[in-house]
């Protein structure tokens, strides 16, 4: 066998290997963020009714529409973005509440970033500040995105994420259940849903509130 | 009588002609498409490099830091970017520095594309408008003109959206159970676009393939013509090389001639020159009579004078005989008037003006030869003169540099007779008892090799005018 034939078989022979081995890693690599994008966050259960401590005073006899949001969290992005439909959808039919996260520690102002513009932006929204996260514990809320819908008479409803995965925009269950549910009272649903985003607790204060359930 | 049918390329011929047709188009056809995919390759390569530096850039903007709290670190998505992006660009842009044009370029080019789509819908938050790149894409491949990479890239997205659909169908469908025909759905659009970007590769191709056709039989034709202007350069050559030794056999005839004329020439001079130098010798032997006979002077003077004519003769056969090589050189015009002029016997009552203008651009010539030019036409308007009377002889000249140069010799003497005027170029043709008929036919002959042209006219009882016009490069203006 001449020379070139040989070295014509090992350059084929290292372009078949390269060709498998990028094979492996694009596929590969498109199947692990597709699995990270859909993997939830962590889920702690959420009270049954509206908590009577919390520091938000809802009118009475109206229905609690609250998201519990990481102000620098890009997935929360999405999570606004399908708010602000559901709530042109709602009509009114709940007070909305979007509360951002300030850890300890930190700075005031800290939360006031694109995102908090962003959701008081949308209309009927109120936007506070949820200092060390008390309102999220109070609400079993440890993921950025994560809404709670409570009736009129203060019963939970939905508790859930209203995104198909992190950070991405359009139709999912979560959403399609919070709008039945707002849009006919009546309407009687699995009211939950993954929540996809940032962590709202850090690694310690995790530790701090214990394991989850 | 009918006229006989025109000759036509036989039978076989005509199939030579269509199968060299068909090989050449075909091969046109088969270097264009692949000068196409070797083009789309490097856009493709740039478009891959392009888009790894999008993707960086937008989750570097819009997803920088995933959070926990207030802790945060880098988002996977920048690694998404850098690796993964990286890794789907890489590979298809060292194809195509390495194996530009070939198949396996194009399909993995196409895999890596609809890739991209993938990762940048993912990147950009699953936004509505980024699933336009799929399309985008699809229709930036057609530019390859080859329907089974728009099969490969098309493959790929109903492979994506079948396995996502099979594992995540909430992120392709908003929905957890999916209807079975929303994967149709998906595919019809793929497909509906394919159909029309196949369409329209097919009517490229088509157009490529007549493209091919037309420019083989242009190619072929001016082939055709090269090989008979070829042929035609050859037959000229051979014409002029014939034609030169055509000149040449008529030249060594003239010489023949000539040599007879130039004996019958000779006789005279050389027994007046015999019979004074037997007279010479006679009186010499008696020395004491030399001083006191009037003769002895007077044959002296006729010996200096046909001596002078014989050399004049052998002068002028060799002259129209040999043919020195060129030696051209600026030469300023006006000083070689005045050389030429000198050189010409004066007469009585005949006046030769050098009116060449001082500032004239000096010309590329042949020194000596057109010396001899200018003798030979000067010394002709001399002689042209009555002897009755005077008169003049103008030498005159005008353009130059990037303009013809014109040279006029006139004389205002007895003229040309109608009858002679046409023969007056051809050699050893005179009217003149004492001359040779080679003057003016080496005027003609160093003229043309000037490149020049020489024209007379004549007026008889008014005079004659020789116009030498030398063309611009050898009336260019010498550096």
């Amino acid at each position: 066998m001449s020379g070139s034939a040989v070295s014509a078989r090992y350059a084929r022979g290292v372009l078949i290997a390269t060709g498998l081995l990028w094979v492996v890693a694009v596929f590969g690599g498109m199947a692990a963020l597709s699995h990270y994008a859909t993997t939830p966050g962590e889920s702690r259960e959420s009270p049954a009714r509206w908590p009577k401590d919390s520091a938000l005073h809802p009118t009475p006899g109206r229905a609690q529409l609250v998201m519990l949001a990481h102000p620098r969290c890009p997935c929360t992005r999405a999570s606004l973005g399908e708010l602000e439909q559901v709530l042109a959808k709602a009509g009114g039919r709940a007070e909305a509440h979007v509360l951002f996260l300030r850890p300890e520690g930190l700075e005031k102002e800290w939360e006031k970033g694109e995102l908090w513009q962003r959701a008081a932006s949308i209309p009927g929204v109120t936007v506070r500040e949820d200092v060390g996260g008390v309102e999220a514990r109070r609400l079993g809320a440890t993921t950025s995105g994560h809404v709670l819908l409570f009736d009129s008479e203060g019963l939970l409803r939905f508790s859930g994420g209203i995104t198909s995965s992190r950070g991405h925009a359009g139709d999912n269950t979560g959403r399609a259940t919070l709008e039945a549910l707002l849009s006919q009272p009546e309407f009687v649903a699995e009211g939950r849903h993954p929540v996809y985003g940032c962590a709202l607790e850090g690694p310690d204060e995790r530790l701090a509130v214990g394991a989850l359930p | 009588m009918s006229p006989s049918p025109s000759p036509s390329p036989s039978p076989t011929m005509e199939h030579v002609a269509g199968e060299q047709l068909e090989e050449r188009a075909a091969r046109l056809y088969s270097r264009h498409l692949e000068g196409v995919w070797r083009r789309v390759d490097r856009l493709f390569a740039r478009l891959m490099l392009g888009q790894w530096l999008f993707a960086i850039a937008i989750s570097l903007f819009f997803s920088p830091y995933a959070w926990e709290g207030k802790a945060r670190e880098v988002h996977v998505h920048v690694y998404a970017a850098l690796f993964l992006g990286g890794a789907l660009s890489a590979f298809p842009i060292a194809l195509v520095w390495l194996r530009p044009g070939t198949a396996l370029t194009r399909h993995v080019v196409a895999i890596s594309q609809l890739l991209w789509s993938a990762l940048l819908i993912h990147l950009t938050g699953g936004r509505i408008e980024t699933h336009f790149h799929i399309f985008g894409s699809l229709a930036f491949l057609a530019f390859y003109r080859d329907w089974p990479v728009l099969l490969t890239a098309s493959a790929m997205v109903v492979a994506d959206h079948y396995l996502r659909g099979l594992y995540w169908p909430e992120s392709v469908y908003g929905t957890l159970s999916p209807e079975s025909w929303r994967l149709l759905e998906h595919f019809f659009w793929v497909v509906f676009i394919d159909l029309v970007l196949l369409f329209s590769c097919r009517g490229a191709l088509r157009e490529m393939r007549e493209m091919a056709e037309r420019r083989a039989v242009a190619e072929l034709a001016s082939e055709r013509e090269q090989q008979k202007t070829r042929e035609l350069d050859r037959a000229l050559t051979e014409l002029r090389d014939a034609q030169e030794h055509l000149i040449r056999v008529e030249k060594l005839a003239a010489v023949g001639q000539l040599a007879a004329g130039v004996g019958h020439e000779l006789r005279n001079p050389l027994a007046a020159v015999r019979n004074a130098h037997a007279y010479l010798s006679k009186r010499i032997s008696r020395l004491e009579e030399v001083t006191t006979d009037p003769r002895v002077p007077q044959f002296l003077s006729l010996m200096d004078r046909e001596l002078n004519t014989c050399g004049r003769i052998i002068s002028d056969l060799l002259d129209f005989a040999r043919e020195s090589p060129m030696s051209v050189q600026p030469c300023p015009l006006r000083p070689l008037v005045d050389e030429a002029v000198g050189v010409v016997p004066s007469r009585e009552g005949v006046r030769v003006l050098n009116e060449v203008p001082e500032d004239l651009p000096v010309p590329l010539l042949d020194r000596e030869q057109f010396r001899q030019v200018l003798i030979n036409l000067v010394q002709n308007a001399v002689e042209a003169m009555p002897a009755e009377r005077g008169g003049e002889v103008r030498v005159r000249a005008e353009g130059g540099d990037t303009t013809p140069l014109r040279v006029r010799v006139e004389d205002n003497g007895s003229g040309i007779p109608e009858d002679v005027l046409p023969r007056i170029f051809e050699p050893l043709f005179t009217t003149k008892s004492r001359g040779t008929g080679l003057g003016l036919a080496i005027v003609a002959t160093r003229v043309q090799r000037h490149g020049g042209t020489l024209h007379v006219t004549s007026e008889a009882g008014r005079g004659s005018e020789f116009l030498i016009q030398l063309p611009p490069s050898v009336a260019a203006q010498a550096a």
